[in-house]
Parts: structure tokens; sequence; C-alpha cells
């Protein structure tokens, strides 16, 4: 199995790197047309790692399409959904990946300036990558002549203030402009007025890390990796309950089962397994006869979840399902911006629902009220984050409606567990 | 056009028309509560839900651009249910406190609610408990009413170029607040509050004063600026409660400014005159009308016997009617036979009108309020217009921010436009002519001028003045760069469209005439004409008066009659020369000498103090008449209030006065009377013939050794003339004269921001002022506000009518 991602450098230094064949493709595709650069990526089939699985290449082509210029590629750094830890093991253990792949949209997209909106939490990584970034600028790598090839580019790292809302591409420009970060308006989309108005690419960390090895390799070698409809390696960060969480690449397509037991070590302590939420906390929860599904945006979709961002969290037998969905409603009420009213009010009221459920203070009709207002918000928000609040506590209701029910006849049927995260516990009547 | 259907309706539209504005336009209600005309669609309250055939999801129609083919429908069982939910959850949070509530009976959430809303409520939580914020003068908010719709957010940045107001915090816990909670401090136009489609924002001054169903309501034009914005009156037991802009409404199409939506006040005040006053041993004691209509009458005929009538003359005012104007030139002319009739358009309004009778041939200008979105070129001199005609400046800012007009600004005092424009060009104080003829000059120089100029009359001397404002020098003269000049002259050059504009105000002392004829030049030499100048009046008649007295033959001008030193008798009608007027002490002086002063005025003014005869007159919104504002079109404002005390309108008095001097006015009716006014302004018809008439960069005084800092004049976006400062409501946002000082100059003489200053002019005079120290001045140049009569201002400010701008140099030391 080829591993690009992970596991590549030792020690993060940029010789290691270089060794190991980093800014090889950089250099090759400096010495590409950028029309040929945008097409190889095309032909790899490459599709956003951030959640949506937007083909990377159509993407570029629709900003390079633009007249417009300067053009800018702003990479998504901002992780911040629960259950996702990729961007950052790219981070930490290779971000001379990033800047490279960075390095080459911006040769591609005929940008001079790139811009790492990185999460506010992200503190180490922040330095990480200025260090990095510094060495690329020392080696050539960025600056006004990068390689010897008269082309400019350069990165810049801006830390975000720790909102989720900003990981949403418009919302991370107006963020990166300086202003109270929401959504905006599309479209006009960001390959035609993105960062001050001019067209920007705003591509995932995990995507722009695939982008030197498809370059270095070839489009021809990157689609034999994985899933044929959708090629490549993808991260899968493992949290919960399993034995050996932490982040795995995979080919894309891994199944689920694969994942999990072989190489997360199956569940701890030797429990079964109740539920797991495929990509972060927005994919709606499937239950244990479901984990057969490849992992992939296709298979994943089929099932009624997404892939997202291949965040996959793993709950045993002893967790409480009201309480993952409280807690994951807890999450997405902090987090929502504000701006339009189903999200902004309706998280807030199915919050608000399930900590009465959970505390035994759920009423007849609850689950038929929680199914409605999850209903009126789908759709009807102004960007996803609503949506997902809602597929969630939809996807929870599909496969554990018999538990809610339960919870509001019995109370909760699980004990105060300080020890395991996921059993969270809420305060008493 | 695009053609779709709305609920089987066949529509057409332009393209890029949103669904909600189709459907508004062809009568067809989609509830919304955060879209606004003047703004950027926001997509936030989510009620405008539309479905659309083919479409997987419900569409934002506020949002969605309408395209061909599209079956929209608006109200089918689906949306309302999504419809019923999005007023539910507001309704989750939202104060059920209608009853105390001033919106209540004209809110949209009330409204809304009564139509779709449901009868109980799925869900039951804590409300929000935060403070109302009252510590702002005029403004109040309660956030726990706030729906975070965001409209006065984006009004106040977008539409005002304010941004006063912000969305703090995230989701559910976002409130609508200035930074950092700080008490707001902004320009106080309560835009937001119009805008608000809750009871979150509200007026100080209409709190708890009235349920809205109790209320009439007249629409009236604005009495303070040029502009002639409708203000929308709500009237109760004969009194004001409150002025509001509505979405339409008039020329200025809802918007209103700090004065037009808080200034209606100054009407109850308690210094309005209510019974004539006649001066016996000295002192003004309260008279009948007959008593003192007699004693005019008498005295003036003496006078008139004793020293002829040229030594009666007469003051009109800008902010009197056309026909209160009409009547007085009447009487001097009909009653007294002295042509001595003018106003204090001589000192401001007037300069420009001279330079365009001298340089197009043409006497007025009659101006479009949205010219300046038709331009691609903005070019503003030495002129605050968001202050002096801030819903027209308004205009220009969004020229450039909306449709991507370049906004050049050459202004030293940084503004609400220098600060949004493409090119600032911090020119010195009163260096506009410089400036503009090292303009003229790049464009001659680099051969980007109109070729049709060179055939019109004066093109040769112009160039040979223009020889001495080589970019080079004039950008020594004026402060700037040459390059600076040179970008300006070939933005100028490229414009398909470009628009001049420049406010002459009575109380700026930056401009002469000088300016406005260079500034004509410039136009001319673009090869445009004065369609491209906006250059609007001061205040809501002063192109009516000015038309009105400038008619027919006259006599001695403004500043002839009050620093010529000749007169004898002065009938001054609505205007306040001791405070309004330049070197008060010559002013006090004229007026002290004559042997009668007689005074219509609808308060006791400081020139009121003077008279031998105070005469009370009424208010706007107490008599009928027209006003002729920048448009040049007569706009009638109307009767909504009953007279205070024995005021009676000025006409009335003028045409009682006349019957006793036994000459017949022919004012038997107002309606008779404002057809005759009007008639006599409405004949001309005027074609412009280009002129070139170079100027000279010249100033009345220049800064030294002894006066090292020039003295600047002029508005405040809270007032108007000295009039608003009777306004309790703009008193409390604005209520105090201030010295703008720049840090470096009040660093040099220990003078800190807040503490008193004193000003020493020339003239021996002296004031004493706040400071405020502010990099809004630059270095050299301080200004104060010329509103406030305590500040007198004007005891250092010089009378100019002609070329030079007659501003002044001072001292500044701590007091």
């Amino acid at each position: 199995m080829t591993r690009y991602l992970l596991d590549v450098v030792e020690n993060r230094s940029i010789g290691e790197y270089e060794r190991a064949g980093g800014y090889q493709g950089l250099g090759k595709a400096l010495s590409m047309e950028p029309g040929q650069v945008i097409e190889e990526v095309k032909k790899s089939g490459l599709r956003g790692r951030g959640g949506a699985g937007f083909p990377t290449g159509m993407k570029w082509m629709f900003a390079a399409g633009d007249p417009k210029s300067p053009k800018y590629i702003a990479c998504n750094a901002d992780e911040g959904e629960p259950g996702t830890f990729k961007d950052k093991a790219i981070l930490d253990e290779n971000p001379h990946l990033l800047i490279e792949g960075m390095a080459i949209a911006g040769h591609a997209l005929k940008a001079e300036l790139g811009y790492i909106y990185l999460r506010g939490e992200y503190l180490k990584e922040k330095d990480i990558l200025e260090t990095a970034i510094s060495q690329a600028r020392a080696s050539g790598y960025l600056g006004e002549n990068i390689m010897g090839s008269g082309k400019r580019f350069d990165v810049h790292v801006h830390l975000g203030a720790g909102a989720y809302i900003c990981g949403e591409e418009t919302a991370l420009i107006d963020s990166l402009e300086g202003k109270r970060g929401q959504p905006r308006l599309k479209p006009p989309f960001p390959v035609n007025s993105g960062l001050w108005g001019s067209p920007t690419i705003v591509n995932n960390v995990e995507t722009l890390a695939n982008l030197p090895f498809i370059v270095r390799e070839g489009a021809g070698r990157y689609v034999r990796i994985g899933d044929p409809g959708c090629p490549g390696n993808k991260l899968f960060p493992v949290s919960g309950h399993v034995e050996r969480p932490g982040v795995y690449e995979l080919p894309m397509g891994t199944t689920l089962r694969e994942i999990i037991y072989e190489h997360a070590g199956g569940i701890k302590n030797g429990k079964t397994l109740k539920a797991v939420i495929p990509g972060g906390i927005s994919a709606p929860v499937l239950p244990p006869g479901l984990i057969d599904c490849p992992m992939d945006f296709v298979s994943v979709q089929k099932q009624g979840s997404m892939l997202g961002s291949g965040g996959v969290m793993v709950f045993d037998e002893d967790t409480c399902i009201v309480r993952v969905a409280h807690r994951a409603l807890e999450f997405f009420e902090r987090e929502s911006c504000g701006k339009c009213t189903p999200c902004r009010e309706g998280t807030g009221w199915l919050r608000g629902i399930l900590e009465r459920i959970e505390t035994r203070q759920g009423r007849e009709g609850d689950i038929r009220l929680l199914e409605d207002v999850s209903k009126n918000i789908t759709g009807n928000t102004f960007c996803p984050l609503g949506d997902g609040a809602a597929a969630a506590v939809l996807g929870f209701l599909m496969h554990f409606r018999e538990e809610f029910a339960e919870h509001i006849k019995n109370g909760c049927p699980f004990g105060p567990d300080d020890l395991n995260p996921y059993h969270y516990n809420p305060v008493q009547p | 056009m695009i053609e779709f259907v709305i609920n089987g309706k066949n529509i057409q539209a332009q393209p890029k028309t949103t669904i909600l504005q189709a459907a508004l336009a062809n009568g067809i209600y989609i509830p919304h509560l955060c879209w606004d005309r003047r703004l950027l669609p926001y997509g936030g309250c989510r009620l405008c839900l539309v479905e659309v055939e083919g479409m997987h999801k419900f569409l934002a129609s506020c949002s969605t651009p309408v395209k061909a083919g599209m079956i929209i429908h608006t109200e089918t069982p689906k949306l309302e249910k999504a419809r019923r939910t999005v007023l539910e959850l507001l309704l989750v949070h939202h104060p059920l406190d209608c009853p105390v509530c001033d919106k209540a009976g004209e809110c949209d959430l009330q409204d809304l609610a009564f139509k779709y809303g449901p009868v109980a409520s799925r869900f039951a939580d804590e409300r929000k408990h935060e403070p109302e914020s009252t510590a702002a003068p005029l403004i109040e908010r309660n956030a726990n009413r706030c729906i975070l719709c965001g409209k006065c957010v984006r009004i106040c940045k977008e539409h005002q170029g304010v941004g006063a107001l912000n969305l703090i915090g995230r989701g559910f816990k976002t409130k609508v607040s200035p930074a950092f909670e700080e008490t707001l401090d902004c320009e106080f136009c309560g835009q937001c509050v119009d805008a608000c489609p809750v009871g979150a924002l509200g007026t100080k001054s209409y709190k708890f004063r009235s349920r809205v169903w109790f209320m009439d309501e007249q629409e009236n034009i604005c009495p303070y600026c040029s502009v002639g914005c409708t203000s929308v009156l709500s009237l109760r037991d004969g009194q004001i409660l409150r002025a509001r802009g509505k979405d339409g409404v008039g020329i200025s199409k809802g918007d209103l400014c700090p004065r037009g939506r808080f200034g209606f006040d100054f009407i109850e005040s308690e210094h309005r005159l209510s019974t004539p006053l006649l001066r016996k041993e000295g002192k003004l004691e309260p008279a009948s009308w007959q008593e003192a209509l007699e004693f005019t009458a008498r005295r003036l005929a003496e006078i008139k016997e004793a020293h002829g009538p040229r030594a009666i003359g007469a003051l009109g005012s800008e902010r009197c009617s056309v026909e209160d104007n009409y009547m007085l030139k009447k009487f001097m002319v009909l009653s007294l036979g002295s042509k001595n009739v003018d106003s204090r358009t001589r000192l401001g309004y007037a300069k420009q009108v001279e330079a365009l009778k001298k340089t197009f041939g043409i006497s007025r200008l009659a101006l479009d309020l949205d010219a300046p979105l038709k331009a691609d070129v903005i070019f503003v001199l030495e002129s605050d217009l968001t202050s002096t005609h801030p819903v027209y400046g308004l205009k220009a800012l969004a020229a450039h921010r909306d449709l991507k007009a370049t906004l050049i600004v050459a202004d030293p005092r940084e503004s609400k436009l220098s600060r949004w424009s493409s090119q600032w060009l911090r020119i010195r104080p009163a260096t506009g002519v410089a400036l503009v003829n090292g303009i003229m000059s790049a464009l001659i120089e680099a051969d980007l001028f109109d070729k049709k100029a060179e055939a019109v009359k004066g093109f040769d001397e112009l160039k040979k003045t223009l020889e001495r404002y080589k970019p080079s020098a004039a950008a020594v003269m004026a402060g700037v760069s040459e390059l600076d000049i040179r970008h300006a002259a070939s933005a100028l050059a490229a414009a398909k469209n470009p628009m001049f504009m420049a406010c002459f105000g009575s109380s700026e002392n930056t401009k002469g005439e000088g300016t406005a004829l260079a500034l004509m030049d410039l136009a001319i030499l673009l090869g445009r004409g004065p369609e491209a100048l906006g250059l609007p009046p001061e205040f809501a008649n002063t192109m009516g008066t000015q038309m009105v007295l400038e008619g027919g033959e006259t006599g001695l001008d403004a500043v002839e009659m009050l620093y010529g030193g000749q007169m004898k008798a002065l009938v001054i009608m609505g205007e306040n020369p001791v405070v309004t007027f330049p070197d008060t002490t010559r002013v006090m002086n004229t007026l002290g000498g004559l042997e009668l002063l007689v005074v219509q005025d609808i308060m006791m003014t400081a020139t009121a103090k003077l008279a031998h005869v105070v005469l009370p007159a009424s208010g706007w919104g107490e008599k009928e008449g027209t006003f002729v504002g920048m448009t040049g079109k007569p706009q009638k404002i109307v009767k909504c209030l009953s007279e205070i005390g024995q005021g009676i309108p000025d006409w009335k008095i003028l045409r009682n006065l006349g019957r006793l001097m036994h000459t017949d006015l022919d004012a038997k009716s107002f309606a008779g009377l404002s057809a005759s006014a009007l008639a006599d302004i409405e004949q001309r018809q005027e074609t412009a013939h280009p002129v070139f008439i170079p100027v000279e960069q010249e100033t009345r005084e220049s800064a030294d050794g002894g006066h090292p800092l020039l003295f600047a004049t002029g508005n405040l976006m809270q007032h108007s003339g000295s009039l608003t400062t009777i306004s309790n409501n703009l008193d409390s946002a604005a209520p105090d004269a201030y010295l703008q000082i720049n840090p470096s100059d009040a660093d040099a003489r220990r003078i800190y921001n807040d503490s008193f200053v004193k000003v020493s002019g020339r003239n021996g005079e002296a004031i004493y002022l706040k400071a405020r120290v502010t990099d809004e001045v630059p270095q050299g140049m301080v200004f104060a506000p010329a509103h406030f009569a305590h500040a007198k201002v004007n005891l250092l400010t010089l009378p100019s009518k002609n070329g030079e701008a007659p501003i002044a140099a001072v001292k500044v030391d701590p007091a």
C-alpha cells in the first residue's frame, strides 16, 4: 500500500522531506503550463477532502477561467468539527507537503499569494507551519523566484479566532478579510469573487496535500489508488471506544469495518459496537449493521450518511445515544453563527428538547417534535451548518428511536460515567 | 426582459431582479424581515422562502435572481409550514411585551405572527434578560426584542457608511451592539430605528408617548438643508411626536438624516416668541400687534422721510418660504421704495450663482438627487457633503461603493467621503483654486482636455493663468504631491461622466467665488456643461430665496448693508446675523447704530434682543408655503400644527404692515400670493454658453508667526445653521461647539483633549472653546462648527462675497 500523506518524513525537516521526493512535484509542475497542471488534477479525479467532495480540478478550472486577477489560494485549515483531526496530522508531521501543494496550486491558478486559515487552537501547528514556510523560502520553494522559474508565490498563516463556521469557505474568506465570519451569499462563488473580491480557491489541507503526489507520479498512477470513482488515499481520524484511536491513511473505499477492527484495533475492552459516526459530527450516525459500507463519498451517502471529513467516531454498547445527540447539538448551538433564524434558534430548540429527554423531563410527542423541527431546518438554512445539525438529529432518531422512547418513558438507563468522555453527564434537575 | 411565472401570473422583469423584488413590484407579498430595498440581500430571516418547480429545496426569494421560465409559488402548504416554523422559532425568545412596546401596531413580527403564527408555542425557553441600552442620546436599544435580522447593522455600514453597530457574539448569543459593547456614539441619523422591523430600536423622544393607532400621519418637507427630503410626521393632540422616513416617499424615498428625523422639536422650543415686543425705556416689553405694527410703520415712514429709502434695508431668510420672501421684497419696493433686500445667501450660495452667471451665463442649477449615481468619476472639493447635505452626500458614497465610481475628495479635513474615497487629496485649507488650477494645467500639459474647449472664449487667458499653476507649482501651493494632481487629472480625463461636487455654505470660509469659478472652468475644460456640477444650495429654501430676492432690480446686498455703515433701518425676517454672519463685532456695531431694527422671527434670537420691535412669526409646520431646494422644483410645505401664541406667518406680518402704510400688496389669500410668487420665479428659461473665467489662488488671511493656524468654520451633520440648536433632540446629540486641532499642534501648545483653549484672531477678538484633539484636521488648521450662538465663533471670521476664500488666521493657546 502506498502512503504519501503521512509517515513519510521523520522529523518534519525540509531535508528529510526533499530526500523522500519532496518538492519534486512542484518542480515538475513549474515545468508544465498552468493549464496542464489543472488538466492533470482533473484527470486524477481528486475530490475535495474537506467534506463536500467537490471535484478539485473543476473548482480550479472555474477560478482559472475567471479573467479577474490577482487570484488567491486559501487553504482551509480551520479543522473544528468534533471527531476530525486529520489535517492536524499533516500539519504536525508533514507541513512541507501542504506548502508544496499550495505552491503547485499557485502555479496552476497563476496566483502569487496563498493563505493558510488555521484553526485558532492550533498554536503549535502555527509554529510548525511558520518554521516550515521560512525553510521553504530559504530553499527557494517560496518567494520571489521559486525554484528558479521566475514565478512568485508566498504563503501566510492566518490564525482564526475559534469559530467553527469559519470552516465554511465564504465565512473563512470574510474572516480572512478581517470581518465577522459569516457565510456569504452564493453565487458569486469564491472561484469568481472570493478574497477581496478576487477569484479564490478554498481547498482543504488534505486536498492540497494530495497534489505533490498527483503531479510527481502522474494522474495515471493516482487513479489506481483507492476507489475508481473517487481515487487516492484518505485520512481517517478514528476516535472513541477503540483500542488504537488515531489517524489512518488508507485508500478511499476502505470499509468502516476494516478501519475500526483492523486498523484501530477493535472496540476497547472487548465491548461491542453500538454506533458509529462515519464523517464528523454532522454526518448521521450508522448502526453496527451498516459498517461494511466502503468509506467513499458515494457509498456512505447511499447509507443515509456522508463521508464528510472522514472522522470516524466509535461508540460502544455503554454509550447513551441521547447524550451523544445532546452533546452534538450543544456544539451546533454554540457554533451557529447566528445569521439565519432556523439555525440560530432551531439548534437551541433541538438541544433543549434533547436535554429534557435526557434529564427525564421528556414529553409524549417529543420525538415527533424533534423530527418536525429538524425537517423544517433542513434545506431552509443559509449554509450547511444548520442542515448538519438537523441531519445529525434525524440520524440518531432513525436508528435509535426506541432508546429515545425509553428515555421519555423511564429516564436514562445509563448511569453516570466520568471516565468515558461520551458519557456526558447533564445537570440533574 | 426575463419571463417567468409567480403564482400562475406571467411576470416580466429585468435580469438580476430577485424573485422578491419581482413579486413585490407585481403586488405579490412575500413575507420578509431582513430585506431592505437599499441593502444587499442578506438571506438571514428565511421567511421569504419560495417554492420553485424543479428545485429540490426552497429558495430564499430575497437573494435568488429570477430566471427565464421559472415557475414560482409563494404560498403553498409546505411553505406555510416552513414560515410558521421560522416564526415559532423567532417567538421562542421574543418577549411578548407588545402592550408596552412602542412598535406594537406597526411591527412586522406582530403582523406576521398574526398572519401565520401558531396559537400556542411548542417550546418554551428562558427569554433574554438583557438590560436596555439607554445611555446614548436619541437612540435606545432593547436587545430582548431583537430578532437579529441585521438590518440596523447593514443600513449603518452599507448604506450610511458608518458601521457604528455590529453583530457581536455568535449563534444564539449574538447581539447588536457598538464595538466592545460601548455606548453608541454615531451620527445619530436614526436610519437604524426606521429600519428595525420590531421594537428593538427606538427613539428616546417617542418612547412611551403614544400608541401608533392614535396618531395621524402628515408628510412634510424637511426644513433644514436643500435636499428637500420628505419627513413623515406622526401627530397627536396638535403635537409632533416623531418624524420618520417612509420607504418610497418623497425624493429621498425614505432616507433621512439626524436633522430630518430628530430636528422637528425646535418648533416647540421654550424660546419661541408668543407676542410682539416693543422696546420701551430700553427694554423689550410685550405689546399688542396694533401697537407694534403702528410703531413700526410710523418709524419706517419717518426714517424714509429723513434719510431716503436707500437708508432702509431688509434681510430675508433661507428658512422662510418663497411667499414670505416674495412679500418682503414687495413690501420693501412698494411700501418703502427701497430695493435693498438680500439674505445670507450672499455669503454662501450667491458665490456659486455669480460664478455660474459668469461662466455659463445661467443663474441656477436644478440638481438631480440621483445624478451622482450616474457618474463614473466624482470630484468633491473642500466640502463635507455627507454633513451639509447628508442624503445627497450618501449618493456620492453609494456611487463609489456600490457602482464603483472613482471618488476623488480634495479636502484638508477628514470626512466620511474622504474616508471612503478612491483618492484623498489632503490639500492645505482654502487652496482649492490652486489644486483645480493645477489639475487643469496637468490636463492641458498632457493634452487630455476636451478639444471643444479651445474654441471657448477665454481659453487663451486660462492657459496664460495656468502657466503659474504647473502641477509642480500647484502641488506646493496646495500641499499635495505633483503625482497626486496628475493622477486626479488623468482619472477625470478618462471619465465618461464626471461630476464636480461642492457646497458653498455661508458658514464655510474655505471657499470663495473663485473656488466655484475654478471648478466650473475645470468642467468646461473637460467638455462638460452645468449638468456635471453638483453644487447644492445650502438650506431648504436657499434657492427659492435667492431667486425671489434677486429678481428684478436690486439695491445694496447683505454685505454692503451689514458692513457698509449706511443703513438707518433694517427689517430682518427669520435671520440672526449676530450669530450667523461673520465678524460679529462689526455686525453688532451696525445693528446697534440703527435708528430702527425690526426683527420678525420664531424665537428670541441674539439679533432680536437688539431690536426695537420684535414680531412673532409662525414656524415650519405652522404655516403653508413653498420651498425651492436643490432640485429647483417648488415643494409645498404644509400646515399641520396650530400657531404658537400670537404668531402669524411672515407674509401676513408684512401684508399687515403694508396695509398700515397704505400700500396694497395684493395678498388677499395665501393661494393668490403663492401663485404670483411662484410665477415670478418659474419663468426663467436659460441656456448655458460656457466662458472660461481664469482665477488666481487667493485667501483673505494667511498664517504667520503671530497667528500660525488657519481657522476654518463649517457645519456638523447634526445641525443646520443656528436653528437646530433649539432642538432638544439634536442638542442632546451634538450639544456644544469645539475646536478640532491636530495632535501635533496641540502637543506643541500643551493642549489636551477636552481642555479649554483661547482662540485669538488678527482683529483682536478672542473666543474660548473646548479642544478636540484629532487628526481629522491637518497640522496648521483648526476647525470649529459655526452653529452655536454661545461659542461666538463668528467673532473671528471675515465677510467675503468675492473671489477669495475668507479663511482667518488665528492663535490658539491653552485657556
